[in-house]
């Protein structure tokens, strides 16, 4: 039976409603949800650990900043795959538990849901951010940190744990099964560990994935870097930015008008970001590499009798290296003793980051080459690329010393050090104190024999003004061509050496 | 009384199958019932109204908005509490969050006023000390309530409301039926149920639907009085009763014609009901 219609109620005036606040709504309580779910807060808790770890123990105080901008980058793929996963099963949640049918009549439209998911992401890139943030102004406020970093390295954490994040939310709109987000983490983390990634490491291509790391340890002035930092910053908001739409339009947004203008702008941005990054180095970053390399544009200051000339982001640095210079000196013999040196930073910048850096030992003389890395190994290599100056003349020739002169050397080179038998330990390739080695310098290596090292070892374990006055008086000799490492044990009272000649070995 | 929602003529196909076959109909304030075999087209009538599936034909008004357009499904939307037949949930989320999130998808944007109001609704249905509890850890019938609490949620001025005392034991039930009882004071109360009971205590007016159309609209005591004087006793199952089944007493209760002489008993309204469906060429599924 129908019944008869009455005419239609006066409608119910209520106050308008803004939908936006409603999705602002939405995405905070979800993003609590997401960065109070167990992936995501183990994530960041291996992040934090991992920033304390690195930090306390990089560089020994010493960092450049153009490469600890980079340090931040790997890391917060771990947030990001947390967050992938995370908010991918929060987007599936209602289809999997069925509440479809009931959010499906209430006002916020399921586009708005969409677009609420992937603003959730967005305080967990901000909270990468603080954590990079946190890490790099742990390393610039170091008293010993030089350089600059580059805001466009510092942002691709942040910006990868973004990508990662709307990434989840367009998987779950384009695939509804739950296994889909793990599945991905999986693939993702067995490609990670494989080292398998797409793009030839020496072409533009490399920079398609979202972080570009280098394979050389080598730190160059920031401004010879030639990575597109900030280009690729762009191309990775771009991509973000895609994805999001995309998951927005994905999840019933497609009669909206204004995603489709967005989805443009977004996959414009991702575009000029991936051709911009993938151009090559330009013609004027080759000649300042050149140039930086052969004939650099150095600062040149005096420091007590010697002259140090470095690169100018690495000027704060000169006191430190004088006060290197002033211990080997203080421990030397002879005119040594006294000697004027001329201290100079070189860089092999030409082959930009890929290349290995090495050096070529100058045959000036009294011209003793330091690197731009500082802190842990590399203040006991400069110590006896000094020590080899003082008692070869020049580089050259002290990278060539195979006799007892070495003894001598090693012992300038470790006799001041506060931790000597750690110097020691430190220089030597194989980190050995014992046995043959090579001994690591800002250019070409020493080579120490076994012999040689029992007699610098001996030497370090007793008083160092014993040693010293030793050395002094017996100057001459010491650092004499065809020194054998017998006599030079002999020389300095060190007992049961019985090499003739070092360089045999 | 001025309805609440009006609706006129909807029809809705799914394939060769009459969900709703011209139906109309208008609700004003209280709790209507709407009763109806399985496959009677309840369910997609309460999904029509509801805003969740559109008619293909007809129209309907929900306090003045027209669903039609996109603004006025919003508008009816903003002003509808609708706790749908075997409801989902967050297991993960407290009752507290459940309701939280869906006052949010209901535009309460203000997270005071928001969190006032959800503390309001789980009181309301005896669940404010357990709000902090995971829906998971809760007994089925607290998990109805706060299906409804989240229907009560932003005051809505209609609601619609599909078997929600399915699968709750009796005490629960009636507990639930008290809940119903308040929701229905001052707003319009569409409650579709099995349960003849549930419509004889709660309803001020009853729609018997069967096939996609409504076959009765009128007051519980109007759809009783279909059965006055077709309702009798015997010894034996009466042949030509239209429903008869062995009461407690070890006698036949009879629903259809009786013979002369027979000895009448006082209808209820599942015997109108029954009588209603029978009346229309319906199979009677009592």
């Amino acid at each position: 039976m129908n019944t008869l219609i009455q005419p239609a109620p006066v409608a119910v005036r209520t106050e308008p409603r803004d939908s936006w606040a409603s999705v602002f709504a939405l995405a905070r309580f979800e993003s609590r949800r997401l960065l109070l779910s167990i992936p995501v807060l183990v994530a960041f808790a291996v992040h934090l650990a991992w920033i304390v770890w690195h930090t306390l123990d990089s560089y020994d105080g010493f960092p450049a900043l153009q490469d600890a901008d980079r340090d931040t980058q790997s890391p917060p793929m771990l947030v990001g795959l947390a967050v992938l996963l995370t908010v991918n099963l929060a987007v599936l949640r209602s289809r999997r538990r069925d509440t479809d049918r009931h959010f499906d009549v209430l006002v916020v439209t399921t586009w708005r849901r969409s677009a609420a998911h992937v603003l959730s992401v967005v305080p967990a890139a901000l909270l990468t951010a603080v954590c990079v943030g946190v890490q790099f102004g742990w390393e610039a406020l170091k008293p010993g940190a030089v350089g600059h970093g580059s805001p466009g390295e510092l942002l691709v954490g942040p910006l990868t744990v973004l990508l990662f994040g709307t990434l989840g939310v367009l998987l779950a709109r384009l695939l509804k099964s739950a296994f889909v987000g793990p599945l991905l983490v999986v693939f993702f983390l067995f490609f990670v560990v494989l080292g398998v990634a797409p793009g030839d490491t020496e072409s533009g291509t490399r920079w398609l994935n979202p972080v570009v790391g280098e394979s050389s340890s080598e730190t160059l002035p920031s401004d010879l870097l030639g990575r597109p930092a900030a280009w690729h910053a762009l191309y990775l908001l771009g991509l973000g930015l895609t994805a999001a739409v995309l998951a927005v339009l994905a999840g019933g947004g497609r009669r909206v008008r204004t995603l489709y203008a967005a989805l443009g702008g977004a996959m414009a941005l991702t575009l000029v970001g991936a051709i911009a990054q993938s151009g090559g180095e330009p013609a004027s970053l080759t000649a300042a590499r050149e140039k930086a390399t052969v004939d650099p544009e150095q600062t040149c200051v005096q420091r007590g009798r010697s002259t140090y000339c470095a690169y100018p982001e690495w000027e704060p640095r000169v006191g430190t290296w004088a006060q290197v210079v002033d211990e080997v000196s203080d421990l030397a013999g002879g005119t040594a003793h006294g000697q004027r040196l001329l201290v100079r930073q070189r860089v092999e910048a030409r082959y930009g980051l890929s290349g290995d850096g090495a050096l070529q030992p100058s045959g000036t003389a009294h011209e003793v080459t330091v690197g731009t890395r500082w802190g842990g190994p590399r203040v006991p290599e400069f110590s006896s690329a000094v020590a080899a100056v003082l008692v070869a003349g020049n580089e050259q020739a002290g990278s060539e010393l195979c006799d007892g002169r070495i003894v001598t050397v090693m012992w300038l080179a470790l006799g001041w050090q506060d931790q000597p038998m750690d110097a020691l330990r430190k220089v030597r390739l194989d980190d050995s104190v014992s046995g043959s080695a090579i001994v690591l310098q800002p250019t070409d290596p020493l080579s120490m024999s076994a012999a040689q090292t029992d007699v610098v070892r001996t030497l370090l374990t007793r008083p160092r003004g014993e040693a010293t006055a030793r050395v002094k008086e017996h100057w001459s000799e010491l650092t004499a061509p065809g020194l054998t490492t017998a006599r030079a044990a002999e020389l300095l009272g060190v007992k049961g050496i019985t090499e003739k000649d070092g360089c045999q070995e | 009384m001025t309805s609440t929602v009006s609706a006129s003529g909807l029809s809705l196909h799914y394939g060769g199958t009459r969900a709703l076959d011209d139906v109309s109909l208008r609700l004003t304030p209280g709790v209507t019932g709407l009763l109806g075999p399985n496959g009677a087209g309840k369910t997609t009538l309460l999904r029509v109204l509801a805003t969740a599936v559109p008619a293909q034909r007809g129209r309907f008004t929900v306090l003045g908005h027209d669903p039609g357009s996109t603004r006025g499904r919003q508008e009816v939307r903003r002003r509808l509490g609708y706790l749908p037949q075997t409801p989902g949930f967050h297991p993960d989320f407290t009752a507290f969050e459940f309701v939280d999130y869906v006052a949010i998808l209901k535009e309460i944007n203000n997270r005071a006023a928001r969190h006032r109001e959800v503390r309001r609704v789980l009181d309301e249905v005896d669940l404010g000390d357990v709000r902090g509890k995971r829906v998971k850890k809760l007994s089925g019938g607290m998990r109805q309530r706060v299906a409804l609490a989240a229907a009560l949620v932003g005051d809505p001025g209609f609601m619609v409301l599909d078997e929600p005392t399915v699968g709750l034991d009796p005490e629960q039930r009636m507990r639930f039926r008290e809940l119903i009882a308040r929701a229905g004071e001052g707003r319009t109360v569409l409650l579709s149920t099995h349960q003849t009971e549930d419509v004889a205590m709660l309803c001020h007016r009853v729609l018997v639907m069967a096939g996609g159309r409504i076959h009765f609209d009128g007051t519980p005591a109007e759809l009783t009085a279909r059965a006055a004087g077709r309702v009798w006793s015997s010894a034996e199952r009466a042949p030509d009763a239209k429903a008869g089944w062995r009461t407690g007493a070890g006698t036949f209760r009879n629903v259809g014609d009786p013979p002369p002489g027979a000895e009448l008993l006082d209808p209820t309204l599942e015997d109108g009901y029954l009588l209603t469906l029978d009346g229309h060429g319906l199979a009677v599924t009592a």
